[in-house]
């Protein structure tokens, strides 16, 4: 039989209607001739003679053609088979939007470059952001129902310790009396010397009670949790649980580990649980877990336990404090010398990891990227526009043969889209690559918390994507709104004359540039704000001298140094042995070396004495050896520590009382007086009267950018048994080449000795500022993306205009206009918006300033120099952006400008 | 055919095609074939439509929203488009209809058939 599709097909080749319907008509028509081929057949016809009588029916083949095309081929829909659903000639028509956009993206690459590019910067750069407000603020926290878990201090805010560790004796009340909690645990950080299984290394753990792993409900992996006789003073305490890392690492993974013992400060452990891989609890590099047995025969003025809680279901923070209140002010009646004056301070994990103040300057960052892609978005809009009025005959034509507004609205719509979704994969691909860089570049100095959690997930790529999307409608919509609005007429005529575009388009895209420079000077100042912060920083005198100085831990086994008499006699050996090595000009020892983490702080008493109200009776505290200020180069009145003030020890005597006080500590307490000599009771070295033998400059133990505090020294070899102590030498150059001989100085005098955190103070002033240069190199980046695109924007528009206006000049300078009236108007003009915008943007940031202040250091964040200077800037800046088109305006020659009519 | 029997027979055709088309869909659907077909069998071979009359008058029949096409698969057999009146369509063969009579009675009135 013939093959009739193809007959037809053939005849209405030239049907002009979508493909769709196209192979409906064929079908259909062809379904008819093979039904009429037959029935003619069937009635004895012979099948050539079927044939021809068939072919009859397609023999005004044209008049069918267009026929089918005037009926059902003019650009309307069929109607609609069956509910809503958009028809395929709807979907045709926005595909063939797409592809006409796409086709015409294709061939101005110059355009779509620069347009993708401006916009990728913006995408990529929120993307970025949102990546790190996603994982820091919006994501849950990696715990089980994490919004009923509370961290809890003791809290003293007369003494100024708002937030304070609590004593044992403590701990064990609230856990005994509270109900609103499912269970309360505690936990210290516990660091032991690791000797089973080769060289001595120390190995980070916590001691926690039993309460800990179900207050976090995490389940071991392998083993079980504690139970409450090991986790009990006297019980059967050398147990351990070991993290997932510790027994990959240093147990190989073996299944069979639980049992078995690991030497911990020469005492052998049963590790009776490994944690699962995901335990997000504590340090990354912890090692292992042994149980706190909190004690309550222990001194309640001895601080040093975390306690955090597991709300019960149902019962809130508020709830939860006002018990809690109850039960301190029980406490402190039942205990008035230890704990009148202490109450309690709650917080939600939430609030307690992720403070207000990160929260704010991550706000702060979000706001500035967003200015960002505001400003992108204004460039490719003046780019768009720039373009659509040079497609505005085209459009004027389409309009004036009837095309419908919304239609040309949607096409350039669907152009811009276009554009977005290029930049917006550009960006996304950029912020991507950022987000590995920054993970991989020292995050744990950039002062965020979190950042370990830090990933590109489905949120982050649906904000991308929104952005993107969102940008291409707000820099699509006022050009398409703008290029279909015109009078017909008027818009053919004025281009067919080829002068000037109209008005609107000029206001328009003078707003653009206006509003571009206002958010740059903004985002500018916010960056200078910051800079002149971190100069300022820069420039505070840490009060020591870093430069030559090593620091690291020393660990002392407990087992073996278990009394204060062989510490001393260690670091009484150590000392003057380490201070002998070639090369070291001077060691000391602290209990807390400047710059490095922990803090002691104490409660102060002055017999006989009334502080003025609002002063605190609190200090920090450090116990140091003698040469300890000498080495770091702090300087000092009075004397230093020496002999005298540690006589070799004699059981049951009590050391003699002298102190060494810091500057802010003479300030505070003696002001105007000389603090030589004068007495005070430190509560931490016990109810005795200490005398002032000497007064030490201010160091900024903290940070730079913390301002130091009142510190009370004494001596270490007074109180020796302080663990692990810091050990500080100094030497002429290469510190940290010494710290190999240090290590066999120690393994010499005792091989189960460990030494680490071994920092050199130079890079730990340098990671104090870790959190404020990130800061400022974020925003910096920022505004000087915003400054740049600000640039391009203004000298984008400026030339154009100059583009447009050739024939204009020509005029004016064949009518006797000086190269200086046209170099004016070109200026002048480009420099009238630069000056609006600037004016705008310094009210922005006059008003944004409030905002700023937590994130500057010293500075006023109305600071008069920084609102003067980046504004002159970047006018400065405007000017050669407007003097490179208005040098072409020059060059313009009447002749040929009028010519080109 | 001569020259003035083509002339009217095109003439009364187009007057009536679009009547014929909607009464042989109004009791039930039917396909472009059989509509064809019918017409052909019951005007006794007098009245013909050819493929590229027929279809131009479904498809405008279909866009003003008179009849309905649906493709329907039937066992054995190709799938083939049915055509059924719609409730507009009804309305407009009504007044086709009383049209046509009045038509038709007028013009055997006056041509005294």
């Amino acid at each position: 039989m013939r093959d009739w599709k193809s007959e037809v097909r053939l005849r209405l080749r030239h049907l002009e209607i979508d493909a769709a319907r196209h192979a409906q008509i064929l079908e259909e028509v062809s379904g008819h001739l093979a039904d009429r081929h037959r029935s003619l057949l069937a009635r004895g016809m012979s099948a050539e003679a079927a044939d021809q009588a068939v072919l009859q029916e397609l023999s005004d083949s044209d008049a069918l053609t267009r026929e089918i095309t005037r009926i059902t081929g003019r650009g309307d829909t069929e109607p609609p088979v069956a509910g809503g659903v958009p028809s395929r000639r709807a979907v045709e028509s926005w595909l063939q939007d797409v592809r006409y956009g796409a086709r015409l993206l294709r061939r101005s690459p110059g355009f779509t470059a620069v347009a993708a590019i401006t916009l990728a910067l913006g995408v990529g750069a929120n993307t970025a952001i949102f990546t790190v407000v996603n994982a820091i603020v919006l994501r849950p926290l990696p715990f089980s129902e994490p919004n009923r878990l509370v961290r809890i201090w003791e809290s003293n805010p007369e003494k100024g310790w708002p937030q304070f560790s609590a004593s044992h004796p403590t701990y064990l009340d609230w856990r005994a009396r509270a109900q609103s909690f499912e269970r309360l645990a505690a936990q210290t950080s516990a660091g032991f010397t690791l000797t089973s299984g080769g060289d001595a290394q120390i190995v980070r753990g916590l001691a926690v009670t039993t309460d800990l792993l179900p207050v976090l409900a995490v389940n071991p992996e392998l083993g079980r949790n504690f139970t409450s006789e090991e986790d009990h003073p006297g019980g059967r305490t050398n147990v351990t649980i070991v993290t997932h890392r510790f027994w990959e690492q240093k147990l190989a993974s073996n299944p069979s580990v639980l049992g078995t013992a690991i030497t911990l400060d020469g005492q052998p452990y049963e590790i009776i649980g490994v944690l699962p891989k995901s335990f997000g609890w504590g340090p990354a590099t912890l090692d292992l877990l042994v149980p706190l047995a909190p004690n309550p025969a222990r001194a309640r003025g001895d601080h040093r336990l975390l306690v955090a809680g597991r709300l019960r279901p149902g019962v809130s923070l508020k709830q939860a404090q006002s018990e809690m209140d109850g039960i301190a002010a029980q406490i402190a009646r039942q205990y008035p010398d230890s704990n009148s004056g202490w109450g309690i301070r709650m917080l939600t994990f939430y609030d307690w990891i992720v403070p207000a103040e990160t929260r704010q300057s991550l706000l702060i960052f979000m706001g500035a990227v967003g200015l960002v892609l505001l400003i992108a978005c204004g460039n490719v809009a003046s780019l768009m526009l720039a373009r659509t009025s040079a497609r505005q005959k085209e459009l004027s034509v389409r309009v004036a043969l009837g095309a419908q507004r919304s239609r040309i609205i949607r096409q350039l719509l669907v152009e811009s889209v276009l554009v977005a979704l290029i930049g917006g994969v550009l960006g996304f691909a950029a912020a991507w690559v950022s987000m590995r860089w920054l993970t991989a570049a020292a995050p744990t100095t950039v002062g965020l918390p979190r950042l370990n959690e830090l990933s590109v997930d489905v949120r982050v790529f649906w904000f991308a994507l929104a952005a993107a999307l969102g940008a291409g409608v707000l820099f699509g919509l006022l050009p398409a709104i703008q290029a279909s609005r015109p009078q017909v007429s008027d818009t053919l005529k004025e281009t067919t004359r080829g002068g000037t575009t109209g008005h609107r388009g000029h206001r328009v895209r003078a707003a653009l540039i206006v509003g571009e420079v206002a958010l740059s000077v903004a985002l500018l100042i916010g960056a200078g704000l910051l800079i002149r912060s971190f100069v300022r920083v820069q420039q505070v005198q840490p009060g020591l001298q870093v430069d030559g100085l090593v620091t690291m831990r020393v660990n002392l086994p407990r087992t073996t140094y278990n009394d204060g008499a062989k510490s001393r006699a260690f670091y009484d050996r150590l000392l003057p042995q380490l201070a002998a090595l070639p090369g070291v000009q001077a060691v000391g020892t602290s209990s807390g070396v400047p710059l490095t983490p922990g803090s002691t702080s104490t409660e102060l008493k002055f017999p006989g004495r009334i502080l003025p109200a609002g002063v605190p009776a609190s200090a920090d505290w450090r116990l140091v050896s003698p040469g300890y200020f000498h080495t770091l180069g702090i300087p000092l009145r009075g004397r230093d520590f020496d002999s005298r003030d540690a006589p070799p020890p004699q059981p049951n005597t009590a050391p003699p009382p002298s102190i060494i006080i810091s500057e802010a500590f003479a300030r505070r307490y003696w002001p105007n007086e000389d603090a030589l000599g004068k007495t005070v009771v430190i509560t931490s070295f016990g109810p005795r009267v200490q005398t002032v033998v000497g007064v030490a400059g201010d160091v900024r133990s903290f940070g730079l950018d913390v301002e130091a505090g009142p510190m009370v020294y004494a001596s270490a070899q007074a109180y020796s048994g302080w663990n692990p102590m810091g050990l500080v030498v100094r030497s002429a150059q290469e510190p940290e080449s010494r710290v190999a001989d240090v290590r066999s100085v120690i393994r010499q005098i005792d091989p189960q000795v460990p030494i680490y955190d071994v920092t050199l103070l130079s890079d730990a002033l340098s990671d104090s500022l870790g959190a404020r240069r990130f800061n400022m190199y974020l925003l910096g980046s920022f505004a000087a993306i915003a400054a740049t695109l600000a640039f391009v924007g203004l000298f984008g528009v400026l030339a154009y205009l100059v583009s447009q206006r050739t024939r204009d000049i020509g005029i004016r300078l064949a009518l006797g206009a000086g190269p200086a009236d046209v170099f004016k108007l070109i200026v002048g003009q480009g420099m009238l918006l630069a000056l609006i915008g600037a004016v705008l943007g310094v009210g922005g940031a006059l008003a944004a300033a409030r905002v700023m202040k937590s994130l500057l250091f010293s500075v006023d964040p109305r600071d008069p120099l920084t609102f003067a200077v980046v504004p002159l800037v970047l006018l400065t800046v405007a000017v050669l952006a407007c003097y490179l088109p208005a040098r072409r305006a020059l060059r313009v020659d009447p002749l040929i400008a009028l010519r080109a009519e | 055919m001569k020259y003035i029997d083509r002339i009217l027979d095109r003439e009364l055709k187009k007057g009536s095609a679009e009547l014929l088309v909607l009464s042989l869909v109004e009791h039930r659907a039917r396909h472009g074939y059989e509509i064809s077909q019918v017409i052909e069998d019951r005007s006794e071979g007098a009245v013909r439509f050819r493929v590229a009359s027929l279809y131009p008058l479904l498809y405008r029949l279909e866009k003003r929203g008179w009849i309905s096409g649906r493709w329907v698969e039937k066992p054995g057999q190709r799938r083939r488009r049915y055509y059924r009146i719609t409730p507009q369509g009804r309305k407009v063969l009504a007044r086709q209809r009383s049209g046509w009579e009045r038509f038709v009675a007028a013009v055997n009135r006056i041509a005294e058939v």
